[in-house]
Formats: structure tokens, sequence, C-alpha cells
């Protein structure tokens, strides 16, 4: 199992910050924003040592809860300071992007890091839509176009134009290109049928997160199928599953720590436009509808002491067949950034060093 | 142009050339736009192109007619110089008509070409002097991914766009992008790599 850290960049307000989706600008506190990227590289550092194999980024906007809005600023910032661990930058949304510039900066970065990029590319969750005012019914078909144009950006060796349907260009020929070939390891990120198939088709990993084990595993097992459909088969580096861990010394301290979060999303959308939202934006998970996650907080599924964890992550490598985790150790919705130093800890002594092996 | 795909009438006809009868079917008015389709037939492409362009298909394919007799057949039909399209096999025809008659053929377009029964077809790319854009549909793994990159790397100064979403069939699966990048590529040649959208939203 490799193992990755999701780092959120904890942002600590000074004071107390409004609840709703968009948080005012005005709220925000350059200092605190400061010391929110000196203490990720930091914590990093601490990461680093302790023997990840990856660092994990994602896009997030007008929020403080991840403080990335561009991931591919801060990988390159991470790329910069940390000599060893590989850097995913698990973003960026490809349907806000211009994709051939996410070509070149990918490249870029991917050649400046030494090859310690890994990439993944999403459609994003639903309220970022509205944040560069992306209409949610097109954003799927913009993904999986965005994201073929990116490959071929990457992979074509002649200049050559794109005659799309979301994207026109009569001339792209980039350069640097990736300096892994033909490109970095790559995921199409998502539980739907046409992430699933979109990875497939071409050889991409596929990335779940946050669900409980068995719908996961319907969105994994999907793309198993649809790999061999296209005559392959993944390797379990290539499945990679995104969660919360809630990890204390022992059962009941890390059930206390769930009980204590919050049941609503931090920085919620208002309900009107949350339920206009969820009419506009349709999911579904390996083809079955499924409404867009935008109140509830995310579910935690690795709950408990190091014991505990350890038959949990046993028991998602068989039901989700996931090679790779990448893992939020962060208390959601809390501001404190000590229980994250000491699951980091608590995780790195008594847990990463036995489930390499799974 | 008018992006929706209506139903265009082609006038049907034939000319004889050497005692071979090839059929033609024609519509619209303007510049001349001979096609040469292939085993594609008439796509909802050529549609659109016949509201820009005075469309002509040849039938130049089945049985595979050498280039000497299409361009023999094209200047029966009264027209002297051209622009000219081929699809699959007909891409093969159509480089050798351009190779043949370089003067009469003033651009070309090559949907998913293949390679024709000139073996020597490949050799003499460096020596077409006519404009040429190269179109492969994102998921045409076979049939033009060849021939049409080999004529992109070779043929000096010409064009490869990819349609996205589309077979080898690119005109038969994307008609509103096939045309109107084989439109604006006609109208402007080489000045089409630079942009005219608009994207000014309120004036």
């Amino acid at each position: 199992m490799k193992v990755s850290f999701f780092e959120t960049v904890r942002y600590v307000p000074p004071r107390a910050l409004p609840a709703e989706w968009p948080v005012p600008s005005g709220a925000y506190d350059p200092a605190a924003g400061a010391a929110a990227y000196q203490g990720m590289i930091e914590r990093l550092r601490y990461v680093e040592a302790l023997g990840f194999d990856w660092v994990s980024v994602s896009e997030h906007h007008y929020s403080p809860r991840i403080l990335t809005p561009s991931p591919i600023v801060s990988a390159a910032f991470i790329a910069a300071q940390l000599p060893r661990i590989t850097i995913a930058l698990l973003g960026p949304i490809v349907p806000h992007s211009n994709p051939v510039r996410v070509a070149e900066e990918l490249a870029m970065l991917d050649t400046m890091a030494g090859g310690r990029l890994v990439v993944g590319l999403l459609r994003g969750t639903a309220n970022e839509a509205m944040t560069y005012d992306l209409n949610p019914q097109e954003a799927r078909e913009r993904t999986d176009e965005g994201m073929e144009l990116i490959l071929k950006a990457w992979t074509e060796p002649e200049p050559f134009g794109w005659q799309g349907r979301h994207f026109q260009y009569r001339t792209v020929s980039i350069w640097p290109r990736p300096l892994q070939q033909p490109h970095p390891p790559t995921f199409a990120l998502g539980t739907s049928r046409e992430s699933c198939e979109f990875a497939a088709r071409h050889r991409l990993g596929c990335g779940v997160s946050y669900g409980p084990f068995e719908v996961m595993g319907k969105a994994t097992r999907y793309y198993r199928e649809q790999c061999a459909r296209h005559g392959w088969t993944p390797a379990p580096e290539q499945i990679l599953y995104r969660a919360n861990m809630l990890v204390a010394d022992t059962d009941d301290e890390a059930h206390a720590l769930l009980r204590a979060q919050s049941a609503q999303a931090p920085f919620a959308l208002r309900a009107g436009v949350r339920e206009a939202m969820m009419a506009a934006d349709a999911r579904n998970i390996a083809g079955e509808a499924r409404p867009a996650v935008l109140s509830g907080a995310l579910p935690t599924t690795f709950v408990g002491s190091p014991d505990t964890v350890v038959e949990q992550v046993r028991r998602c490598r068989e039901v989700v067949g996931a090679g790779v985790l990448d893992l939020s150790l962060h208390t959601p919705g809390s501001t404190d950034l000590e229980p994250l130093t000491r699951a980091l800890e608590l995780f790195g002594r008594k847990v990463l060093p036995r489930i390499r092996d799974i | 142009m008018d992006t929706a795909v209506t139903p265009v009438e082609f006038r049907e006809g034939a000319v004889e050339v050497d005692g071979a009868r090839l059929r033609y079917r024609e519509a619209g008015q303007g510049s001349v736009l001979v096609h040469l389709p292939g085993p594609d037939g008439l796509t909802p492409a050529l549609g659109l192109l016949a509201q820009r362009f005075r469309v002509v298909i040849l039938e130049a394919g089945q049985p595979p007619r050498p280039a000497a007799m299409v361009a023999q057949a094209i200047r029966r039909l009264g027209l002297d110089a051209f622009d000219l399209m081929g699809t699959a096999s007909d891409g093969a025809t159509a480089l050798g008509l351009a190779l043949l008659e370089p003067t009469r053929v003033r651009a070309l377009v090559l949907e998913a070409p293949t390679e024709g029964s000139d073996g020597d077809l490949e050799r003499r790319l460096p020596d077409v002097a006519t404009p040429t854009l190269v179109l492969l549909g994102t998921r045409d793994d076979a049939r033009g991914a060849a021939l049409g990159r080999t004529c992109k790397t070779r043929i000096p100064g010409s064009h490869l766009v990819f349609v996205y979403d589309a077979g080898a069939a690119v005109g038969r699966d994307r008609p509103q992008a096939f045309a109107e990048v084989v439109a604006d590529f006609l109208e402007r040649r080489e000045a089409f790599v630079i942009s005219r959208a608009r994207t000014v939203l309120h004036p």
C-alpha cells in the first residue's frame, strides 16, 4: 500500500468567520494566511521524514477550508522545499481550466521536480462550478474533453489543432514535455461511469473519495471491468482512495473525536442555491444516480486505534481494491492544529509501518 | 455558418473518361470544392459546406481511379482550378492529384487518409506544394492515424487538426466541427491559425 498525505493548508482564523460559502474575502487575515503556508511546509517536512510516499494537494476556492485555489502553485512551492516526496496534484479542476495551460504547467512542474509528479484530473465539487461561472450541466463534457486534450498535448509529437465541442485551438505544441514519459502517472478522479470509462480507455488510474468502502468498491469494480473491456488490467497503485481518518490511542478516543465533529459541511451554500445546484448537477456512481455532496460533512471511513485502523485499511484494500490511500488526518471542522500533529505522529509510528505490505 | 444540419439537395450526374463512367453529385455556389468521398459517401458535413462552396462529390474510389483519370474527369466538368478534399483511400488519390496538377489544386484537405494503390506516395510527400490540412478523429486509432501523421510530418507547412470525439468518418461524426475547420482553412489557408472568435459578451 502506498500512502499519501492530503495537505489541506490549515488556516487558523484569528477571529470567528462567517459560516457560508463563499466566505467573504474581507474576512481573510494576511498574517494568518502566511502562517498557514509556512506551517504547511513544516508539517510536510515531518510527513516526508515519517516516510509517506506522496503528499497530495487539491483545488478549492473562496473559503479557508482548503487554502489551495491553485494547486499547481502549492505543488511548485512544496516541490522546491521538499527534496524527496512525490507530489500528487489531485486537481486541477479541468472544466475551469485552459487544458493546454494545464498540460504546460504540469510538464514544467514534473520536469523541475525531477519527475516526482503524480496527476489527478477531475470535474470538481459542485460548488466549485460557481467560482468561475461554469455551467454545471456542461461540466462533465468539458472535463472529458479537457482531459483528452491534456493527454494529447503531452504526447503528440507534431504541432496540432483541436476542434472540440468546448475547446478549440489551431496550434498546440508544448515545451517542455513532462520528464516522465509518456506522461506522469495520471488518474481520472471520480466515481462516475464517465470518469471510470475515460480512465479505462486511456489506461489511466482511477481515484475515488470519502464514500463507504462498499460504495466506492462499486465504482472501482466498474473501472476494472472497463479496463478488461479495453484489454488491460490496472495495477493496484492505479486505484486511489482518498479518505478521512481519525486515529487515536484508543477506539474510544477516536470515536469521541468523531462525535465531536459537526454533521454539517463547513462553509455550506445557502439553502436556495444548494437546491438549485443539486438540480443542475447530475452525479452518479458507476452509472447509478447520486446527489452531489453539498451540505453534509464528508464521511470518515477510518476511525479507531492503530490496530483498528490497520484492519480497516486491510478491508479497504479488499473491498475498494485501492493500492494508494490518500489520507486527511485532520479532524474535520477543527481549527486546532494540535490533534492533527498528534494524529500524524501516531499514524507515522504505529500505522504506516504496518500497512506497507497490505 | 448556419450550424444546423439541414438536408441539402445534391444534383446527380455522371462524367465519362476513357470509357469509364464516374458519378458525381453537386450542390451550392461559389468557390469550387471537389470531394473524393472514399467509403463515407454523402456526410452531413458536405451539406454544411455546400452552404459556403460549390461542392462536387466525385465517385473516384469504387473501383479506385488513377489520379490522372480523376484530373481529366474534373476538367470535363469544366472545373479548372479547385480545392480538393479526399477521404480515406481517396485521400491518397487526392494527394496524387495534387502532385500531378499542382497549379489546378489550390488547397488540399485530407480526412483520415489511408494508403492508396500508389506505393511510392509516402516518398513523394515532401514534393506536395499545395496548402494541406489533415483531419483526424480522436477516436480513430487505426484508419487515418498512420498516414495522416506521416502527411503532417512530411508535407511542408501542412496542418494537422484533431476533431474531438470523432472516429475515422470525421464528417459524419462531427459535421459542424468538420465543416467549420475545413471552411476556415479553405477561405484563409495558413492564416486560419489566427483566431477570429469573438469573446465580447456585452458590448
